[in-house]
């Protein structure tokens, strides 16, 4: 017997930038649209056809003519959502299916049930997450925390998380790439964001693009810039 | 006249060609040809005849000649890298201006929003 999805609130949007993800987008963009109609898709200047393949599944595909990075995909996203559709909530997600659809609705609870302007999906830092990957994320956690002077924001590098239009107005970030999760932890401690964490799933697939020691480097480098320069 | 005299002089000779190229590609106009051949041209003068800047090197309390060059090409290097970062970080922006507005132009259109 099918069972049925709880479908989102009409002012909840997903947000999801993708880069050349032809063979995934289409059965992951399917899988989001159980829980809602709602999905904004931006193909961050793609080589192959991943533009073609997430239309052929949503109506709002947007798409950058060249590749611009993940911060720059996930602010035309949110500018979409917030200045043109309407939205009061928006949902960041990634497009390689590291992130489960099903706890879509844990980010609306979350919202609900508490204060927070911004909602992280961290994952467990145990299990398949490789012990390099788990001791960088920590130590991002602990230095942010350090400072900024602000509460512990756990697994910073997730790309799962949700914010309202409100923290949008006040996190909107200058980061092209992979940098902007930490530039969103960053704001959100420098202007003391109420916010709130959710567990999620990890996910780890043979086609995972993820991160590499450098980026993850930069990414440390980048939180004493933006503790200067916030 | 030392070998490094000499591969000074054929460096600003040679960066004396690039600059005249980016002028005829006109990726330099006239000022900055003109600018550049300068600072060139100055190049391989101090380069040949060192003991022209003996003055200045006394009058700044610089030990050797070759001592003032250095500082002298320090300070110009970070000039140029100083503007390039921040004329890159402008350039960024606007480009980045241009791709996200673009895309949500073509999306309200392909989604029947004015």
């Amino acid at each position: 017997m099918k069972t049925k999805t709880k479908k989102l609130p009409r002012d909840v949007w997903i947000v999801m930038p993708g880069l050349n993800e032809e063979k995934y987008v289409g059965s992951v963009l399917q899988k989001v649209s159980a829980y809602t109609p709602n999905i904004i898709f931006i193909d961050d200047g793609s080589s192959d056809a991943t533009f073609s393949e997430a239309k052929k599944s949503i109506s709002h595909v947007l798409r950058h003519r060249v590749n611009m990075g993940k911060g720059a995909a996930l602010k035309t996203g949110c500018d979409y959502a917030f200045d043109e559709l309407g939205a009061n909530t928006v949902i960041m997600m990634d497009s390689d299916d590291q992130h489960n659809p099903a706890e879509l609705q844990s980010f609306v609870k979350a919202f609900a049930s508490s204060e927070a302007e911004i909602v992280f999906g961290t994952r467990r830092l145990s299990g398949d997450m490789p012990g390099f990957k788990r001791f960088f994320n920590q130590l991002a956690s602990h230095l942010v925390q350090v400072l900024f002077q602000s509460p512990f924001i756990p697994d910073i590098p997730s790309g799962y998380k949700a914010l309202n239009k409100k923290a949008y107005k006040k996190l909107r970030w200058n980061a092209l790439g992979y940098q902007v999760e930490m530039e969103i932890a960053c704001r959100v401690s420098k202007y003391r964001i109420p916010f709130t964490t959710i567990t999620i799933d990890t996910i780890y697939h043979d086609h995972d693009k993820g991160m590499t020691i450098l980026n993850t480097l930069d990414f440390l480098h980048n939180i004493l810039w933006w503790r200067i320069t916030l | 006249m030392t070998i490094f005299q000499i591969i000074s002089a054929l460096f600003a000779l040679f960066m004396m060609y690039v600059v005249t190229i980016h002028g005829k590609k006109r990726n330099l106009n006239q000022v900055e040809v003109w600018a550049w051949s300068s600072i060139w041209v100055a190049f391989t003068v101090v380069a040949l005849f060192p003991n022209l800047l003996l003055g200045i090197t006394g009058l700044l309390n610089f030990a050797r000649v070759f001592d003032l060059l250095i500082v002298i090409a320090f300070m110009i290097l970070s000039v140029v890298v100083f503007m390039s970062y921040f004329k890159v970080r402008s350039l960024e922006k606007k480009l980045e201006e241009v791709i996200r507005s673009e895309a949500i132009t073509n999306g309200k259109k392909s989604n029947g929003k004015k």
